[in-house]
């Protein structure tokens, strides 16, 4: 089975929960964890992973160059790139901006001087693969800064994990989502059997939350819910109401809790480095309910 | 002028730190514009307690095929770098709209005048909102189920960039992609946002790499400063040379404000004095943000 976990909102503590989760679920169940934020990869660091075993260079997206030997400074291209990435530099040359190009080769396609501008292949970023101290492999990727199509990365993430699935035999796989609710995103939950959705009472989580559903729906699966900081805005009832609108069940509500930024700082699960703390057993009472009603 | 607020990780607080920023700075006189760039997930009017106007679609465009004129040449499939066109056996394309990305290569190729036409697809809106702070805040908010958001970001940015008056404001979404840098592209100041966790920390560290590409001056603001190991981002602001201009403690007054949509910088709390002072630090570096 396939699970991804999503948010729409950053910082809810998707990773967070993901991590302690794994911790208690690694001796009932076998499974890949796959961190599919490739723009800001956490999940490696909260289950302690120091060393990668075999890393992949994801060699995929494209930018366009220009020859300045060639150029002759006609200004097509300048004009007709969709995203504005196209600049005239101190010399007057014309410049693509890497760090911004989509590679859709539009300026090529436009420039009357054959040869001058060419679509590249670059390396959009590495992905990589360990097998964690608790026992089961974590897949994670690291886009490069300023890349485009990092959903591209996390396709090929969950494609590697699934290989391991198979080699390994393992029942499970586990997807990490990023923030937000683009490419990325839709890459980790395309193909999910279940989405565990995360969000804190807050009006800004309610409203990227509802976003990161609707994504879900597209995709027609079922979905749950987890509370996270569930005591910071008392009185706040949307994602309980939205919930029961919806039909969503809530797997349970995770108090706020301090230990959790410590045990990050120790790079630790926070189920193993504070296994009494409040939040640690409201999520074993949640990663009990997962057991017994999505995972069986 | 342009100033970016961004992070990397997400949850940072960096739509907390940028609307608190902006009002601070309106408050000190400084005229401005706020574009809330996180497209995926725009939430700068909830902050703000405003509820969004005036929207705008933003269409994109999307080949239609005239089939009566094409000549099955298959060049509009070969040359779309999406794969969002594909071709029957006999050269008849067609277009899968999910996957298009209306960069026009199609339209560029296509051989025969009139057998690609115009069509449009809705990709999300914008947004323009007066605010009670004497600013107007733009929005750009991607439809779900839309994968670039690329396209968005530039629309809503387009639109901040045509009705601006002063300071161009930004807040970005999470992450380090293009459509981070494309939100920060020409500003004359970052502000980096993190918390001092290692998490924090390691993101941090890939958008003070993104500032340092770009050219653009950096500051690094350590929210929930007390939760965590800080004099670690003050060894990764060095490492960059961006200065650490402000440090947040978890403050349950901010949190609060953060959930009526009331920026704290203008109540009594001794928190609003962090963003009064990071607003002056800005205005002083800016040399009164004109």
């Amino acid at each position: 089975m396939q699970i991804a976990i999503a948010s729409g909102k950053g910082g809810v503590g998707k990773s967070t929960i993901t991590a302690s989760l794994l911790y208690l679920l690694k001796d009932r169940y076998s499974f890949v964890a796959v961190d599919a934020d490739a723009e800001a990869p956490n999940l490696g660091l909260l289950l302690g992973v120091t060393e990668w075993e075999e890393e992949r260079e994801h060699i995929g997206a494209k930018v366009a160059r220009i020859n300045t030997e060639s150029c002759v400074r006609c200004g097509i291209c300048y004009e007709r790139c969709p995203y504005g990435c196209i600049y005239i530099d101190d010399d007057g040359n014309y410049v693509v901006n890497e760090l911004t190009c989509e590679g859709c080769n539009v300026c090529g396609l436009v420039c009357p001087v054959a040869g001058t501008i060419n679509l590249e292949e670059v390396r959009s970023g590495i992905i990589r693969k360990t097998t964690t101290k608790y026992g089961f492999p974590l897949i994670s990727a690291q886009l490069d800064v300023g890349k485009p199509e990092s959903g591209k990365l996390v396709t090929e993430e969950k494609e590697w994990a699934s290989k391991l699935m198979k080699e390994l035999n393992l029942e499970h796989m586990i997807v990490d989502s990023a923030a937000g609710i683009g490419c990325q995103v839709i890459a980790s939950l395309g193909g999910a059997d279940v989405a565990i959705l995360i969000a804190e009472p807050t009006p800004a989580s309610l409203s990227d939350v509802q976003r990161a559903y609707k994504v879900v729906q597209h995709f027609r699966e079922p979905a749950y819910l987890i509370i996270n900081k569930a005591d910071i805005n008392p009185g706040f009832r949307g994602l309980h109401e939205w919930a029961e609108r919806e039909g969503i069940p809530i797997l349970g509500e995770i108090p706020y809790d301090r230990t959790i930024p410590e045990s990050m700082v120790m790079l630790r699960p926070v189920v193993e480095a504070f296994p009494n703390s409040r939040a640690s057993e409201a999520i074993r009472k949640i990663a009990e309910r997962i057991a017994e009603e999505i995972l069986g | 002028m342009q100033i970016a607020v961004s992070g990397g990780k997400g949850g940072t607080g960096k739509s907390t730190v940028a609307v608190n920023l902006a009002v601070a700075l309106k408050k000190l006189g400084t005229e401005l514009t706020f574009a809330d760039l996180d497209v995926e997930a725009p939430n700068d009017h909830l902050l703000l307690g405003v509820e969004l106007a005036n929207e705008e679609p933003v269409m994109q465009f999307m080949p239609r095929f005239d089939y009566s004129k094409c000549i099955k040449c298959r060049k509009c499939a070969e040359v779309c770098e999406e794969h969002a066109i594909i071709t029957m056996r006999d050269g008849t394309p067609f277009l899968m709209p999910n996957l298009c990305s209306g960069c026009r290569a199609c339209e560029i190729v296509c051989p025969v005048s009139g057998a690609i036409l115009e069509g449009q697809r809705l990709i999300g809106h914008t947004y323009v909102t007066k605010t009670p702070y004497g600013f107007t805040l733009v929005t750009g908010k991607l439809m779900e189920g839309e994968e670039r958001s690329m396209p968005l970001v530039v629309a809503a940015k387009k639109k901040a960039q045509a009705i601006r008056e002063g300071l161009l404001f930004i807040d970005t979404a999470a992450g380090t992609g293009n459509t981070v840098s494309k939100a920060i592209e020409f500003s004359d100041l970052l502000i980096a946002v993190t918390e001092p966790t290692p998490l924090g920390i390691h993101d941090t560290e890939l958008i003070l790499e993104l500032g340092k590409l770009m050219g653009i001056p950096t500051w690094v603001v350590i929210n929930r400063a007390d939760l965590g190991e800080k004099e670690k981002v003050h060894g990764l602001a060095r490492k960059y040379g961006a200065d650490v201009v402000a440090e947040i403690p978890y403050s349950e007054n901010i949190v609060r404000s953060y959930v009526e949509g009331k920026p704290i910088v203008l109540t009594g709390y001794p928190e609003a004095e962090i963003f009064t002072g990071l607003a002056k630090k800005v205005l002083e570096s800016l040399g009164g943000g004109e």
